[in-house]
């Protein structure tokens, strides 16, 4: 734990005054704070700003960089200035901010169609449907109880102490995870190494069981080998099915293409997919039944 | 094409934005007395998830994170339905969105949260704070006896 903070003091700092600063942003116990302070709002900037910081240089070119920066200090200011609004309707557009800065790391993170999905589900239908019920519910003037939040200083700390845990987790264990590579085609005709043999072997019944499993599908040529010589040694003498092999990434599949995607939610994930379907059916009947009627008075 | 290819620091530091957005919406859940913001931190929480999931699945180069994330979505999209239609009807029941007004289901020793003592019922005068007043000005109005008892009647 020390031996953490003192690798990552930047880091550590800005958690710190990243919580004071959510602390001190929240809507308090007397009429004085009918805006958020300046203060506070400098705190949590230069606290989100320092954890953002704290992960070092990456090697990645310049519109990467800051693409990555806009949107993720973006989504984080979002959030924060959504959960200390005074006014539920300023709370409702900061999440539409954050939303559409949570799709844009979507597509840093190669999945545009999640991106597109989700600013249509949520900015098309989710956010305006809480904003009529926002204006539906609205007293004249503000309410005293969202002039007064419950428990800042419990939630803040515990919050944080979470946020602190799986930083020093991410950071200290998963570094060196090791992860699957795609061969390509070049690749495999080319080396011809002993570890290659070896994956090509591996890889064989698996390309089998999933042309077996899905008739229709045929998988491509390439095959997904696992990295590590050990990992292979390993699975070389314990032959587990591999599950959802249809989900893996390809060569002509890679990972966020839509292809790929409908791939692993039709053949893989059919019987959730349908599920998913009931689970909207019912939830729609719900909510009609839930809700106030007409002769039942007006709100 | 080496062996071992580890976690790039960009997807290890949007792992963290996803926390990040995660630990946001609890506090928010925690902390706020409104109900629409109550089920808006709880869609925070569930974008933190959603974005921690396609991480995962860009870093074992699957599609099953993405896959995941649908369901996510389409779970969201029915919670926030539902949500909506209870918070109208507690709404209607109560004319509040106070958290507080709900306490039925406590456990019997825990006491009851006071109830709001300063700005319990809304207060529209603090509201317009800032609008500035107008003062009379200008020359009054010649008063016609006749007319004024005619119009005040």
């Amino acid at each position: 734990m020390n031996h953490w903070i003192q690798q990552h003091p930047l880091t550590f700092a800005g958690l710190l005054l990243w919580a004071i600063g959510i602390i001190l942003l929240m809507p308090a116990r007397n009429g004085a704070s009918k805006r958020p302070s300046p203060v506070a709002l400098g705190l949590t900037g230069a606290g989100l700003a320092a954890f953002l910081a704290g992960f070092g240089r990456t090697d990645a070119a310049l519109v990467p960089e800051l693409l990555f920066w806009i949107f993720s200090v973006g989504a984080l200011a979002g959030g924060v200035l959504m959960i200390t609004a005074r006014n539920p309707v300023y709370g409702a557009l900061w999440f539409a901010v954050t939303t559409l800065c949570t799709c844009g790391l979507f597509l840093t993170q190669s999945a545009p169609f999640l991106a597109a999905a989700t600013v249509i589900v949520y900015a098309g239908a989710v956010i305006v449907t809480f904003l009529f019920v926002i204006m539906l519910a609205r007293q004249s003037g503000s309410a005293g109880y969202d002039q007064k939040s419950q428990n800042a200083v419990v939630a803040c700390i515990s919050a944080f102490l979470l946020i602190g845990a799986i930083t020093k987790t991410l950071q200290t264990t998963s570094v060196d995870f090791p992860r699957p590579v795609i061969a390509s085609a070049e690749d495999q005709k080319l080396s011809g190494s002993a570890e290659n043999a070896a994956a090509e072997e591996d890889s064989e019944p698996k390309q089998e069981s999933a042309g077996t499993s899905a008739a229709g599908l045929a998988m491509s040529s390439t095959s997904v080998r696992l990295a590590d010589p050990e990992d292979l040694a390993v699975a070389a003498a314990t032959p587990a099915p591999v599950p959802n092999q249809l989900s893996k990434a390809d060569a002509n599949t890679p990972v966020g293409s839509l292809r790929g995607l409908g791939r692993s939610l039709f053949s893989d994930y059919l019987f959730a997919v349908e599920l998913a379907g009931t689970l909207l059916l019912v939830a729609s009947i719900g909510a009609i039944a839930i809700a106030p009627r007409r002769e039942e008075g007006a709100l | 094409m080496n062996s071992s290819t580890p976690m790039t620091p960009e997807e290890l530091r949007t792992l963290m934005v996803a926390a990040g957005l995660f630990i946001l919406g609890a506090i928010g859940f925690i902390t706020r007395r409104n109900l629409i913001l109550l089920v808006l931190s709880a869609e925070l929480m569930l974008h933190g998830v959603s974005l921690s999931l396609v991480t995962f699945g860009r870093i074992h180069q699957t599609a099953e994170g993405q896959a995941f994330t649908i369901f996510v979505l389409t779970v969201a999209a029915c919670e926030a339905g539902l949500a909506l239609s209870l918070v109208l009807s507690l709404y209607r029941q109560v004319h509040s969105l106070d958290i507080r007004l709900w306490t039925e289901l406590r456990e019997p020793d825990v006491q009851q949260p006071p109830s709001d003592d300063s700005g319990d019922s809304s207060s529209p005068e603090s509201a317009y704070v800032g609008i500035p007043r107008l003062t009379p000005a200008g020359i009054a109005p010649r008063a016609v006896p006749g007319e004024a008892s005619t119009t005040r009647a």
